[in-house]
């Protein structure tokens, strides 16, 4: 264990290796948060509903996806597929450590560093924007979010893991990843809550694995779920993860028996 | 002549990055699918916005729309003609912009043109029809103010092409691309809807000193006649003066450049 843990400090201290290109990677995390902000901002003024969202409770949604998207997206998982186009997993096959473990430690070292500067970044803009957002200050909700998050990354880490072992079978890695950016963005809630959707297009969504990646933790954080339907919710998330996990599974053991390489 | 060279120099190059961005037929279906359903889910954004508020401070949903597509449409150009840029980080990492020095043609040139993107031109034809459709769900517009939308949009392009130059200028000092374009990326793409829907001084910052309204906010508002005659004026004012001043960077940039490689 306390080897995987050197791998997330490793991954914690390599993010700042190269200063000129972690700072510009910040001031664009910043300023897609700004632009989205805004946009409610500019969309929804003080005293205006859109549903159950008021002004201030849309701000939250806004801000809130932001934070949990540094919890839950924030992912190495992309060089999986490099690893293997390139021949260098052969270095990790011959070594005494679980690869899926090596990239979930790699993941919570630049989790750890998002969370870290997201923190920082959404306190400056808090003083300086002074939003209205609901703080929760109800233990249970604040406990059943964090269930809700840790399943979320859980959920996240093995889909980005099946896209990663997509380097098994071809060469062409980024387009996939690509087209997923694009989904999730959109199926997960970032652009807007999905309950603002027409009923029937958000039953289908509540079936979606993408919807506990962003939408679910936030709402639960909110406390805008009844208890029941929160337990089901993280229990849907835990099950939707066993399922990509056993995708990654099967993907690894089928890739590594089409994996060659030279020359290592 | 100058003229006549360059653009078969752009042509040859074209040619060759299209045959590169078609070696993986799949991998060019999937951008293009990615592509295309960005802004099929902007759109739908932009749908569900309209069916539950009152909408965006005081603008239909086909201002909104056209406002939406003219984006898309500099955006997708600019793209398509200045791709290069994106691969410019890896020439100045392994020595190949030494080489650009060394021909008989302007290396900014080279740099800036070396390869257009064939995969943007179903998203620009997608974009063109789509500001030709909303165009018509506007009001009667001038014929006057068609033309100023295109002297717009072109001057859009060129304060596109000033941004490019900034950013290859500081890849040529620093190393430093890939950031630095996507950041104006991200800039850009406040210009989706209208900037002066943003509060002040957001709105004001984003149109005079980080001219995206000027790109992309301006020549769809001349359209629709909502832009006065004083501010045709400054955009094309700030647009040559931007760009001149990019050029001296350039020259500076160039001036202070230590071969980082080959």
């Amino acid at each position: 264990m306390k080897k995987y843990w050197q791998i997330a400090k490793i991954t914690f201290s390599e993010t700042t290796a190269y200063r000129l290109n972690f700072v510009m990677w910040r001031v664009r995390v910043v300023l897609q948060l700004l632009t989205i902000y805004f946009l409610w901002q500019a969309i929804l003024p003080r005293g205006a509903k859109i549903l159950n969202y008021d002004h201030s409770q849309i701000l939250t949604y806004i801000l809130g996806t932001s934070l949990i998207w540094s919890f839950v997206m924030a992912s190495r998982s992309q060089s999986i597929a490099d690893e293997i186009n390139s021949g260098s997993l052969s270095n990790f096959l011959i070594k005494p450590i679980n690869y899926f473990s090596y990239h979930f430690f790699r993941d919570i070292g630049d989790k750890a560093m998002n969370i870290l500067f997201t923190a920082v970044e959404l306190t400056l803009m808090y003083f300086i924007l002074k939003p209205p957002i609901f703080i929760q200050t109800d233990p249970t909700y604040l406990a059943l979010a964090l269930i809700s998050i840790f399943a979320a990354l859980c959920l996240h880490f093995f889909i980005n893991f099946i896209l990663g072992t997509i380097g098994f079978i071809s060469p062409e890695i980024w387009a996939p990843r690509f087209i997923f950016f694009i989904v999730i963005g959109f199926f997960a809630g970032s652009y807007f809550p999905l309950d603002i959707l027409p009923a029937n297009i958000f039953a289908i969504f509540k079936f979606l694995p993408f919807t506990y990646l962003l939408y679910f933790p936030l709402k639960v954080y909110l406390g805008q779920l009844p208890l029941e339907e929160t337990i089901v919710g993280i229990f849907t998330t835990f099950i939707w993860t066993a399922v990509f996990a056993l995708i990654a599974n099967l993907a690894w053991r089928k890739g590594l028996k089409l994996y060659t390489s030279w020359g290592k | 002549m100058e003229l006549k060279k360059y653009f078969k120099i752009w042509y040859f190059l074209t040619t060759i990055a299209t045959q590169i961005a078609l070696t993986s037929r799949l991998g060019a279906i999937l951008f293009l699918i990615g592509k295309l359903l960005r802004f099929a889910l902007f759109l739908v954004f932009i749908m569900v916005i309209y069916s539950q508020t009152q909408g965006i401070q005081g603008y239909s949903f086909w201002q909104v729309l056209f406002f939406f597509a003219t984006f898309n449409l500099i955006d997708t150009a600019s793209q398509f003609l200045l791709r290069e840029v994106y691969r410019f980080r890896y020439y100045v990492l392994n020595g190949t912009f030494d080489y650009f020095l060394t021909k008989p043609m302007s290396p900014l040139f080279r740099s800036l043109f070396g390869g257009s993107d064939i995969l943007d031109i179903p998203m620009l034809a997608i974009s063109i029809i789509f500001v030709y459709y909303s165009t018509f769900k506007l009001t009667t517009v001038a014929p006057i103010d068609l033309i100023i939308y295109g002297l717009l949009v072109i001057n859009a392009l060129i304060i596109a092409l000033a941004i490019h130059i900034v950013v290859i200028s500081i890849g040529v000092l620093t190393t430093e691309v890939d950031n630095t374009i996507m950041l104006y990326r991200d800039l850009t793409q406040m210009g989706r809807i209208p900037v002066d829907v943003y509060r002040e001084p957001i709105s004001w910052i984003i149109t005079f000193v980080i001219p995206i309204g000027v790109m992309m906010t301006f020549p769809a508002k001349a359209l629709m006649g909502l832009l006065s005659t004083q501010f045709v004026l400054i955009s094309i004012f700030l647009s040559l003066t931007i760009f001149f001043l990019c050029l001296r960077f350039w020259k500076y940039a160039i001036k202070n450049y230590s071969s980082v490689s080959s």
